[in-house]
């Protein structure tokens, strides 16, 4: 069987880069003097400017990581951490500059807007371009704005949540996010309001050698429930761009959160991002996660079970192409009785491309009667990719129902024959195994985004499979 | 000595996840090896030559060069057994550890050639008293079409150390089974290595382990498959009560040109105690397509409904519970065909879950 | 009216062993064919060799279907000239329902966009004539699906994209009477004065509710006997002793 190969698949709206028509770019490199430049652009009050050099000192301190892919690419000299767009904040697309609405209405944005989601965040490298979220959801008290304005408008809010839930002595990016964040949502939902509506918040960075740091913060408040969808991409540039965003997520007792990602950045993107939730008692926190761009990625959603009864679930997939290195995976923390964590992750390797699914299960002392379940697959589709399955389990106590199970294989011949008997040519068999094999993610993605993912795992397979 | 770090897994982790090696905090490290008499040797047909020079040994793995340093400058007890007949040649050796025979550093050296079958048993045994040391190496190469068993069995009061570092290599069409006995020691600790090289080359590991009071039981099993159409097994079944620790780290790695290898892993451990602690690292690391690889583990108490059934039938608790670690063990033990062994190592079982 | 299907000297085998030495079959439109034979004959193996299956390798003769040369073209390219097999063993497919599948499958046959509206109608009629679940539309290809449940499933398919000649490789083996009779039911709906039916079976009850033109006898790789209806008969009644001993 014959591959055809195309070095690099066209993709398409993704790639489309603007001119770098920035407002401001802080010079490239990582001091105190541009932590202090970034917090006075932003204007930002004494006590997140104190947070900022703390956390550079925290940074400066911590070691890179000594596990997991290799990061000896990145150079923060080279990155230039705050990118002003030539855009102030806005409420209505009409104002947002036309290169930059053109960008967001290719991908869909403002038209998804109009038909299923209750609001819309729209980033544009370093700063929010334009938010806006339904009349009435407003007046049940929702709170959906970018971080500059919660961080100036609800202090107290975000003084006790910013890195409360993620600590900044986390790991070395962490501590970088704190040092030069920038832009992202926040999110207030109030006691027992439920949004049928997802919100969603796009992030876009345009900006050759620079990174993008946002931070979102989201309270669900007893008793309510949200769903949040954030999506990412970024054209291609030939050197290094950095993403490390920080995800803080609260969700009070008996509420529910469900975070859905569609992550497509461009393959010279190393996305090192962290993800943490906190749930309270029956509290329910659902990742979904797809994971197709990045040259390095580095994500390990967290949920942090506290209070008796809460639930997690998380259903992700990763597709690694050629020169990617996906290193995703989860960790859930049992800290209460009757916890339960159910895992259905799922990967791709093809053209040279690694995934590799990392994991953390712990049930601590403190969490009897509590159950978890992990299952992993795998799927090789040539046989110079490479896919490793890196699953710590840590059980602390005995009254609990604990179980992983992990696959690994390529696409059976049979399989395939059976599905070219039925006139299916050998790409389309492929293909359609692979989306069914992606299936059990999609559907738990909002229509229009499952067709995004299965479009992008098109996009994937075209000429590099057959 | 302080702070002796072991056992350190092919791939890391996250540090935060305490499980890309182990760090012994005042290891008892026997600085003088005296001489260890206390062996019986059992040849059934087969020859085991003592205390000839063996090569050194160069490991892939092992536990850490410290510990493989010591058995290659300073074992007190050498074997080189081959095997080279084609009817069945079976070897015992039976060490026990007592007040005058403390420390045993061990260098076993296993060939068995083409076409042979051999089922070599290694037992470890201590009085009650003694604050045994062991550290040992045993390398095993199988070659074209033999068959080698080995059984290890250590039996070692809870009170003494163990340190084993197993190394294979196996041939086409050639196949190893090992079987670990794992129950004593207040830190045992096992490196094994497996080289499945061979076309049609299949790696089987079956191991039983219990933990009890405050032991600690520290498993890296790593299985490299090159071999087309190789496979390997690896089967762990195990208990803890009180404050017994396991940390199990498999890996499978499934090398470029393994075409159509399998690779199987299951752990199941069984937690008595709510102060016992299971930590596992299941890994499969994949760089061929035409491959099968599948792991499993788990870990939970025994299920009350069971445990109501067989009380139901007038069982106590203490001899339910036995009942169910000797049904979970019994997939392994079934395999080994030396019936005093097995009555031993059930009687083993009984003592150590009382 | 011309041959459907001419097979000549075919030689085929897996890997290095040589399965069918020299089999040569015509079938002609609306003609129902059977094969019989012992295990091991070559049975399997000459549907395998019809598909192109690469798993199964020819070293000699031809196939010839519709007029055209398919020896060795692809198993899907054959399928969209109208050959369809119903599998043993059919394959599970995780996260692809049996509706999207046929309606895929059916487009690619055709070459015509599908109907949604008309394909859903004309799927649950099937459903319904072979007494299966309407809930298995909505489920994965095969999966977690009763032995009975796949093999109606390839009738099912089978009716869907209505091909010229249908291959059904021991589609009655391990099924009960009602699910044999569900079976033939599905042959008799689908049979037509264009179309032609080529039955690989072990057992003769699939065809006593079905007008049989010929039957032939596989032993060892070749036909060692062709006969109509009456040969099912005897072969139900005698086995394949008799004809063991013809090579």
């Amino acid at each position: 069987m014959a591959k055809t190969q195309l070095d690099e698949v066209n993709r398409n709206i993704y790639d489309i880069k603007n001119k770098d028509n920035y407002d401001y770019k802080i010079k490239k490199g990582l001091t105190k003097e541009i932590v202090e430049e970034i917090s006075k652009q932003k204007n930002d009050p004494d006590w997140m400017r104190e947070i900022r050099l703390k956390a550079l000192e925290t940074y400066n301190k911590l070691e890179m990581p000594t596990w997991g892919p290799d990061l000896s690419e990145l150079n923060m000299d080279e990155i230039a951490t705050y990118v002003r767009p030539k855009s102030k904040l806005n409420s209505s697309w009409d104002d947002v500059p036309d290169d930059i609405k053109n960008t967001f209405d290719k991908l869909g944005i403002p038209e998804a807007e109009k038909t299923s989601l209750a609001g819309v965040g729209a980033q544009y490298d370093s700063e929010v371009v334009y938010h806006s979220m339904k009349d009435e959801l407003l007046k049940q008290g929702v709170i959906y704005t970018d971080m500059e304005t919660a961080v100036r408008e609800y202090p107290d809010l975000v003084k006790n949540h910013f890195m409360k839930c993620v600590p900044i002595s986390d790991h070395k990016f962490v501590a970088l996010h704190a040092a030069v964040w920038s832009g992202g949502s926040f999110v207030y939902v109030p006691k027992g309001v439920k949004l049928d509506m997802p919100l969603q918040s796009y992030f876009r960075l345009n900006s050759p050698e620079s990174g993008q740091f946002e931070h979102t913060l989201i309270i669900v408040e007893e008793g309510a429930s949200l769903h949040f969808i954030e999506g990412c991409s970024a054209p291609k540039y030939n050197k290094v761009n950095l993403h490390a965003g920080c995800v803080e997520l609260y969700v009070k007792d008996n509420a529910y959160l469900r975070y859905s990602t569609i992550e497509n950045w461009s393959k010279n993107m190393l996305n090192l991002n962290t993800k943490k939730a906190i749930c309270g008692k029956n509290a329910q926190v659902d990742w979904v996660s797809g994971s197709f761009g990045s040259r390095i990625s580095m994500l390990y959603p967290m949920s942090i079970l506290n209070g008796e009864g809460a639930k997690t679930e998380f259903t992700g997939i990763s597709f690694a192409g050629k020169g990617q290195n996906l290193d995703n995976g989860f960790k859930a923390i049992h800290n209460a009785p009757n916890t339960s964590s159910v895992v259905n992750a799922k990967s791709i390797s093809k053209n040279g491309g690694k995934c590799t699914y990392r994991s953390l299960i712990r049930i601590t002392e403190n969490a009897k009667g509590s159950k978890s379940s992990v299952s992993c697959e795998s799927l090789m589709l040539d046989d110079f990719s490479v896919s490793d399955t890196v699953p710590t389990n840590d059980i602390r106590t005995d009254d609990v129902e604990f179980s992983h199970e992990a696959k690994i294989g390529k696409i059976s011949d049979k399989t395939i024959f059976y599905l070219m008997s039925r006139g299916l040519s050998e790409e389309d068999a492929k293909a359609m195994i692979v989306r069914g094999f992606a299936y059990p993610i999609s559907k738990e993605l909002p229509v229009e985004y499952a067709v995004e993912m299965n479009n992008l795992i098109n996009l994937e397979l075209e000429g590099a499979i057959g | 000595m302080k702070g002796m770090l072991l056992n350190e897994t092919p791939v890391r982790t996250s540090k935060n996840f305490n499980i890309n090696d182990i760090t012994i905090e005042n290891t008892e490290v026997a600085d003088t090896i005296n001489e260890f008499n206390n062996v019986t040797i059992s040849e059934f047909g087969s020859k085991i030559m003592l205390n000839e020079e063996i090569e050194k040994f160069e490991l892939k793995y092992g536990l850490n060069e410290f510990l493989t340093n010591q058995v290659n400058k300073s074992a007190n007890f050498k074997a080189n057994i081959v095997v080279d007949s084609k009817t069945n040649k079976d070897i015992k050796v039976d060490f026990k550890f007592d007040k005058k025979n403390r420390n045993l550093v061990d260098a076993i050296n296993i060939v068995a050639n083409d076409g042979t079958k051999s089922t070599i048993v290694i037992k470890y045994d201590s009085d009650e008293e003694v604050n045994a040391y062991h550290n040992g190496i045993i390398k095993t190469i199988a070659g074209k079409q033999a068959t080698l068993n080995v059984i290890v069995v250590n039996f070692l009061n809870n009170k003494s150390t163990n340190f084993l570092a197993i190394d294979n290599c196996i041939e086409d069409d050639a196949n190893i089974n090992y079987y670990i006995i794992d129950f004593g020691g207040k830190t045992s600790v096992t490196n094994y290595y497996s080289n499945i090289k061979g076309k049609n080359a299949d790696s089987r590991l079956n191991t039983l382990y219990i933990g009890s009071e405050e032991q600690l039981i520290d498993l890296n099993y790593i299985g490299e498959l090159f071999g087309e159409k190789s496979n390997i097994n690896i089967e762990v079944q195990g208990a803890l009560k009180g404050k017994a620790r396991k940390h199990f780290k498999g890996t499978i790695d499934f090398k470029t040109g393994c075409k159509k290898a399998t690779g199987n892993e299951n752990e199941n451990c069984i937690l008595l105690s709510d102060t016992a602690r299971s930590l596992a690292l299941p890994m499969l690391l994949c760089s061929e397509e035409d491959v099968e690889g599948n792991h499993s583990t788990s870990s939970g108490k025994i299920a009350e409904k069971e445990l109501f059934y067989i009380m139901s039938r007038g069982f106590k608790l203490k001899e339910a519970l036995k009942l169910m670690v000797r049904a979970k063990f019994n997939k392994i033990l079934e395999e080994i065909k030396d019936d005093d062994l097995k009555a031993e190592i059930l009687e083993q079982i009984d003592k150590r879950i009382d | 009216m011309g041959n459907l299907l001419e097979i000549k000297n075919l030689h085929a085998g897996v890997e290095d062993k040589e399965i069918l030495k020299g089999v040569n079959l015509t079938i002609k439109p609306g003609e129902i064919h059977v094969i019989m034979g012992p295990n091991g004959s070559g049975k399997t193996t000459t549907a395998n060799a019809i598909l192109n299956n690469p798993q199964y390798k020819k070293t000699e003769g031809t196939i010839i279907f519709d007029g055209k040369d398919i020896t060795n073209k692809s198993t899907d390219e054959i399928a969209r000239r109208g050959v369809f097999m119903s599998f043993q063993l059919p394959e599970e497919i995780p996260g692809v329902s049996v509706t999207n599948f046929l309606k895929y499958a059916k487009n690619k046959v055709t070459g015509k966009p599908v109907k949604i509206f008309e394909f859903k109608k004309e799927l649950a009629k099937y459903m319904e004539e072979l007494n299966m679940n309407a809930k298995n539309m909505d489920r994965s290809l095969n999966v977690g699906f009763s032995g009975g449940e796949k093999k109606k499933n390839e009738i099912l398919q089978m009716l869907v994209l209505n091909p010229k000649l249908a291959i059904l490789d021991e589609t009655d083996s391990g099924l009960d009477v009602d699910a044999i009779k569900t079976v033939s039911k599905g042959i008799e709906m689908f049979k037509n004065g264009n179309n032609a039916v080529l039955i690989i079976t072990h057992n003769t009850k699939i065809l006593h509710n079905l007008k049989v033109d010929y039957v032939h006898i596989f032993v060892d790789g070749k036909i060692v006997k062709t006969g109509k209806q009456a040969l099912a008969k005897e072969i139900e009644e005698n086995g394949y002793s008799k004809y063991k001993n013809l090579i």
